[in-house]
């Protein structure tokens, strides 16, 4: 089976610029864009979060896109789903009624109200619009990463090699 | 994937949460044996969670049908809809249905859900008195409103006030008659429970505490309600929301039962190849570590895979069911899992209160692990809390913020680098791979 893509984030690397979080609102925009968005009514809402997990250490967070998703098994409309090819856990906002049984169950905290739009669930759709997800082709640090967990695990394992024998000397 | 071809008759009873679940594990590890799904609902499968935003008029009835309409032929599943099981045959593996026709199996999943309590009191049986469980109720009440300016809910609850909120929408005159001294006296604490209470009554829902219905009156159809203070309250429909009781009956005395069905770690009864899921099943519960019904969706559909998987040959362990719910009235949303009332020692509870922003968090924590919370408002931390609980993570280094306003997902990661094994989920590892903490 080949291991379903997600954001991946290099904790080392993160600054805590928030700019994956302006990027993901703005991708959920109607216009694209940072300044036109602002005025946009309901407002964009991002899906994406920048949490500290001590004083100068932070890591962007958002849908995990769990292999078993808890929020799939808590939802009493039935609209959440999960891409049996892509791995991607998705919100049909259509069937949403906003009982927040997602919100219940989900071990991250990455699922929000959307109550400015219609009282919906929201949280990260990988950006169905684009290639990659908006917060990772935005990090100026390339702290994200949009891959498999086997892809990121063998990059980390490289680049802490790498790391180590720069320091050798 | 099938290592080999099987040959099983697969009964399930019930086509809700639990009895679908089961037959969507099976068929993933299964695709060769014969499912027949049995349910005296004559509809195809539909959320009765959502009957209360059906009858606030805020979503169709297309919002109930939860899966598609090819959905028996997507999962090669016989199915006999408006069909009572009538009784079984534990012993002799078969089944009686509606119109005495015998069904043999090999499994038996019951799947039979639960029945909303009824009142026994004078005036009862007249026209215009409603429970809240199923499709006909909620289009029996839908029926009755063009002549409905007053309504009465009997029960604080989920479904008297969910039920309440509904009709409130719908622009009647509501009033909740509450037994206990405080509203979802099940799911709330006292404080949380005022709170939502004071949300409810601005919003012109009108609530009595401490008081129960002693006679429904009318002459066939209801006009009033006595109240045990002697007061009696004008209205044209009734709602009891009493709570809800196992579907035991065809199996009564047939498999050991409780309050419900009682299921062991893989869901099955004290009967060979006879497996309970759902409303119908009793099952231990993690958070109050003791047996105990928990009427709740997403146990239902948890319970349901796993029996289905059992079932099919798989050996799963069931982790254990909790309570938990979610409500939302009038953009206030409310969350609690586990103990929420701790009663007896050593107990400790964390809470945070600013009432003008109407934020409310109460964490109950015993022996340095979670094992209860109260949220309002900002409740989307509420599953990382539940989360910790279900783990039994050791909670001590983080237990001076976990109440904190700026709590978050972040300050669990370094408890997921000191307790690894303890967080089971794969993606609690993906956050922390490149996390060395300092000390
Ligand atoms: C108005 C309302 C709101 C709710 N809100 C929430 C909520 O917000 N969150 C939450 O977690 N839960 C909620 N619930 C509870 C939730 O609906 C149940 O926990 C869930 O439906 C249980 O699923 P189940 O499959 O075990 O049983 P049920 O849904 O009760 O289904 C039982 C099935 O068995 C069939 N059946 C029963 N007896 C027989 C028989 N003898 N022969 C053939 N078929 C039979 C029935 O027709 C039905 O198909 C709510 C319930 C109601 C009514």
């Amino acid at each position: 089976m080949v291991q379903s893509k997600k954001i991946f984030c290099d904790i080392t690397r993160c600054i805590a610029c928030r700019t994956c979080e302006i990027a993901c609102a703005v991708e959920h925009s109607i216009t694209k864009d940072l300044f036109l968005g602002m005025l946009e009514r309901p407002r964009p809402k991002k899906r994406a979060f920048v949490f500290f997990l001590e004083r100068d250490v932070s890591r962007s967070t958002a849908c995990q896109h769990c292999e078993e998703p808890p929020c799939m098994e808590a939802c009493m409309s039935g609209c959440i789903s999960k891409d049996e090819k892509t791995g991607k856990v998705d919100i049909d906002r259509s069937r949403c009624v906003g009982c927040w049984m997602c919100i219940m169950v989900c071990p991250f905290g990455i699922i929000s109200r959307d109550i400015t739009d219609k009282n919906k669930a929201l949280k990260c759709d990988l950006c169905p619009d684009r290639e990659s997800p908006a917060c990772v082709d935005a990090c100026p640090t390339k702290t994200l990463a949009y891959e498999s967990r086997d892809e990121f695990l063998k990059r980390i394992k490289q680049a802490k090699k790498v790391y180590a024998h720069s320091h050798k000397k | 994937m099938p290592t080999h071809i099987k040959n099983n008759i697969y009964a399930i009873i019930g086509n809700s949460a639990a009895g679908l679940a089961a037959i969507e594990s099976i068929r993933r590890v299964d695709q060769s044996s014969r499912i027949v799904n049995i349910s005296n609902q004559p509809q195809r499968p539909y959320s009765r969670c959502l009957l209360s935003y059906y009858l606030a008029g805020q979503y169709d009835k297309d919002i109930l049908w939860i899966r598609p309409e090819d959905y028996y032929k997507k999962y090669d599943t016989e199915v006999l809809l408006n069909t009572a099981v009538t009784g079984a045959d534990i012993k002799n593996k078969t089944l009686e249905i509606s119109g005495k026709k015998k069904i043999s199996f090999d499994k038996l999943l019951i799947a039979t859900g639960a029945s909303a309590k009824f009142l026994n009191i004078k005036g009862a049986d007249k026209k215009g008195v409603f429970v809240l469980r199923t499709l006909e109720d909620a289009d029996g009440i839908l029926r009755m409103l063009p002549n409905v300016k007053n309504a009465c809910i009997l029960g604080g609850g989920l479904i008297g006030l969910r039920a309440a909120y509904a009709l409130k929408r719908r622009g009647v005159a509501v009033h909740v008659i509450v037994k206990s001294e405080h509203i979802f006296s099940q799911m709330l604490d006292a404080e949380a429970a005022d709170i939502m209470r004071q949300h409810l009554e601005v919003n012109g829902i009108e609530i009595s505490t401490g008081l129960e219905a002693a006679e429904i009156s009318g002459k066939d159809s209801v006009d009033g309600v006595i109240l045990d203070d002697g007061n009696r309250l004008d209205c044209q429909l009734i709602i009891i929301g009493k709570g809800v009781a196992a579907n035991l009956g065809i199996v009564k005395g047939q498999v050991k039962a409780d309050m419900g069905i009682l299921a062991d770690e893989r869901l099955e009864t004290d009967r060979k190849d006879i497996y309970a899921a759902g409303d119908a099943a009793q099952a231990y519960d993690v958070l109050e570590e003791k047996n105990n019904v928990n009427q709740i969706w997403p146990a239902a559909i948890r319970q349901g895979k796993i029996a289905g998987l059992n079932m099919a040959g798989e050996e799963i362990k069931y982790e254990g069911s909790y309570g938990t719910n979610s409500l939302d009235f009038f953009d206030l949303a409310v969350m609690s899992f586990g103990v929420v009332k701790p009663k007896g020692g050593g107990f400790e509870e964390l809470i945070a209160l600013d009432a003008k922003r109407r934020l409310y968090r109460k964490i109950v924590v015993k022996g340095e692990r979670i094992v209860g919370g109260v949220l309002i408002n900002d409740v989307e931390r509420h599953g990382i809390l539940l989360h910790l609980a279900l783990q039994k993570i050791d909670i001590s280094d983080i237990k001076d913020i976990l109440a904190d306003e700026y709590f978050d997902f972040g300050k669990v990661i370094p408890l997921i680098k000191r307790q690894t094994n303890l967080f089971i989920r794969p993606e609690y590892k993906d956050t922390c791979v490149t996390y060395s903490p300092l000390y």
